[in-house]
């Protein structure tokens, strides 16, 4: 046994067939699972000049050998497509029980292409996997989904990933939720599932899942345990959640407030970490196999819910210019049961809200109006009057009004928390992102803000990007093991590389660790430049290029993308126009 | 000279959130942080991995800069200043 479940199964929703594939050796040595799989799959099945909400695009569904294998915070599984929000190929990552469960089920990987007829769900069934009809479920939200399978199947120990009213509606930044509130957030992946009449995956099933030296990985689990365990940041998450974000981005003057206009707000604390574990917390929860626990369970006026996660919180929050708790969960609760991405959603009503209050377009919303957002939330997700209009992203809503300047995006994608124009590193990765605007492709905030591994000044470009390129390519093979990306906070690449090696029986040290990454980075770059992305694309809204930070020690500051670029594109053996040279192609073969 | 302290996360837990302190003129960080463990019990053994060494991650900001691009301990303060004190804290 080698850590995979061992199987590949391809769903052809068209013909309504499915058809079960042994894991390829080949896909396994090159790619190892996860992201790396996703990619490899999508790229290699799906033509380049498709329209991405058609049926000819592919989602796979895919997790990692270090996925359910008892290691701390190894439950992750991706979600790969090409994005209907950035046209690009991308991957959405999500945590909680599913990606455990899939492969307890037999797999290793879902590759679903076509569209089916009629609404159907695929069940994954200890090995076997069939295409069941869903009508019932069209137009449930995710909870009700996920119950209605649970109960038709009659099994408490079934865990679906499913999509809500946001997803049949093609709203472009509609996302996946499995256990009802874990979202594969990003990039529209729920609009394609949507597009192809999939409703849900569930998943059942109790087949083994083994190491190939288990008194191996159990040392090497021993040793990542503790240095997990005795990590204070780790503990931090646990104790806080993500959302003790706010405070600390907010005291750097990097918090962008009311869509990026300014990155100070003034009553951040009333969104903090500090204050949901004071007021609306129950209690903290984890994934599976999560010795951390940053979930956050809470409780308030009869109603519960999950989060709110540091990135929500800060885009219903700050970037909304509202300070009030719990308008912001409800609001993300709205978006974990429509399934609506809870950072490009709040984002493009923040533009909304710029565009509104200087006079662009003609709608009554202001920041600061929680009782607008919320209602601001259900319209898109049911596509209702100005809804519908956002639900294109706030891109596509910017330049249909003539200023594609208030959208704060990247390649499309609404730009996550952190101000780049005070942490240089950070704009760098963002603006690179072969997903479009992102954080979690290359996480710079962590040296350049948060100090570790080590302290990187951030009004500084000079060393940015080699750290840059490192941070993206370990972060991609992070994303392929199936282990959580929070774990890097505590662990160095030689972790992953004995875990993977213990885990798989391929000899993976750190440089091959990297290279793997880097083979996949260089893939969906690749694969993007042939979907008409380029130089002109690595880059962020005017805004942060030109309007100098009005506050705070990185006051006068832009971000600067002249002094970073062209280094970037040189470390990766990429020409001046950012494309992979034939010798860098050749190295990774990817010729 | 007067200077404002905040204390986030886990430190509030050992301290009071916001406050006001005097101090002479040549006061530093170290100044400021001998001060706190003076005052509330606790303070030290969060803060200082050994005397004289911050524990790993905990970052300290003069006016919205981390002083460990200023002077480090040794940064003076000024009338005014807003420190910020942060014990490891992350996410995503
Ligand atoms: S650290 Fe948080 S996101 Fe990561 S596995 Fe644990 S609970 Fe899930």
């Amino acid at each position: 046994m080698d850590g995979y479940a061992g199987n590949i199964v391809y769903a052809d929703l068209s013909l309504g067939k499915v058809t079960i594939k042994p894991t390829p050796p080949d896909l396994k040595k090159q790619f190892i699972g996860g992201r790396g799989f996703g990619i490899r799959l999508l790229t290699d099945m799906v033509d380049p000049k498709i329209d991405p909400m058609s049926e000819k695009n592919v989602l796979v569904y895919a997790s990692g050998p270090l996925t359910g294998t008892g290691i701390p915070l190894g439950s992750r599984y991706e979600v790969s497509t090409i994005s209907p929000l950035t046209g690009a190929a991308m991957s959405a990552n999500s945590g909680g029980v599913f990606g455990w469960k899939m492969k307890k089920a037999g797999f290793d990987a879902v590759v679903l292409s076509g569209k089916a007829k009629k609404p159907v769900y695929l069940f994954l069934d200890n090995g076997k996997a069939e295409l069941r009809n869903a009508a019932h479920l069209w137009g449930k939200t995710t909870g009700q989904t996920t119950d209605a399978i649970m109960e038709e199947l009659n099994d408490k120990s079934v865990r679906v990933s499913c999509i809500g009213p946001a997803g049949e509606k093609l709203v472009l930044f509609a996302c996946i939720i499995n256990e009802k509130t874990r979202a594969a957030g990003r990039g529209g992946v729920g609009a394609v599932m949507g597009s192809k009449n999939l409703k849900a995956i569930a998943a059942r099933g109790d087949l083994p899942i083994k190491a190939a030296d288990e008194a191996q990985l159990d040392l090497v689990k021993e040793r990542v345990r503790k240095k997990i365990e005795d990590n204070g940041i780790e503990k931090a998450l646990h104790n806080y959640g993500t959302a003790v974000l706010i405070n600390i981005i907010n005291e750097n003057y990097v918090l962008p407030t009311r869509n990026f206009q300014t990155a100070h707000f003034a009553n951040a604390e009333n969104v903090s970490g500090e204050t949901i574990a004071k007021t609306i917390l129950k209690k903290p929860k984890g994934c599976y196999a999560c010795i951390v626990q940053c979930g956050r369970v809470h409780e308030f006026d009869g109603e519960t819910g999950e989060g709110p996660e540091y990135e929500p919180d800060w885009a219903f929050g700050p970037d909304c210019g509202i300070d009030d708790l719990k308008a912001v969960a409800r609001a993300n609760n709205i978006c974990n049961e429509y399934g609506l991405d809870a950072i490009s959603a709040p984002a493009t009503i923040a533009c909304l809200m710029e565009m509104a209050e200087k006079g662009y377009v003609k709608h009554p919303i202001r920041f600061g109006d929680a009782k607008g957002m919320l209602k601001l939330v259900e319209q898109i997700a049911k596509r209702e009057d100005i809804g519908n209009e956002l639900a294109e992203g706030s891109f596509r809503f910017a330049t249909k009004y003539g200023h594609p300047e208030f959208s704060m995006s990247s390649k499309k994608q609404e730009l996550p928390a952190y101000d780049p124009r005070g942490i240089q590193g950070y704009g760098l990765a963002t603006a690179t992102s072969v997903r479009g605007g992102d954080h979690v492709y290359g996480y710079m905030i962590s040296p350049e803000v948060l100090g570790a591994p080590e302290k990187l000044d951030p009004y500084v470009t000079k060393g940015k990007p080699q750290w840059v390129k490192t941070f993206q390519d370990l972060t991609a093979a992070i994303d392929a093991s199936g282990m959580c990306l929070f774990t890097s906070f505590a662990l160095g690449a030689e972790d992953y590389a004995d875990l993977l090696t213990a885990t798989t029986g391929m000899k993976i040290d750190t440089a091959g660790l990297l290279k793997i990454g880097e083979r996949i980075w260089n893939l969906q770059k690749l694969y993007n430049i042939k979907r008409g992305f380029g130089r002109k694309d690595d880059t962020l809204p005017a805004r942060l290029l030109n309007e100098p930070l009005k506050e705070g020690a990185p006051k006068g500051q832009v971000w600067r993308r002249d002094e970073m670029l062209d280094e970037y594109y040189t470390l990766r053996g990429w020409d001046r126009e950012g494309t992979p040279t034939q010798e860098k192609r050749k190295d990774l073969g990817l010729a | 000279m007067k200077v404002q302290v905040k204390a986030f996360a886990t430190f509030r837990e050992v301290m009071d959130s916001q406050f006001d302190l005097d101090f002479l003129q040549g006061a530093t960080i170290r100044t400021l942080l001998e001060d706190l463990i003076e005052r509330y019990d606790g303070v030290g053994e969060l803060m200082f991995a050994s005397p004289g060494t911050l524990r790993d991650f905990v970052n300290i900001l003069k006016n919205g800069r981390n002083i460990h691009f200023l002077g480090g301990l040794d940064t003076p303060l000024d009338d005014g200043d807003v420190i910020a004190l942060f014990p490891p804290v992350a996410g995503g």
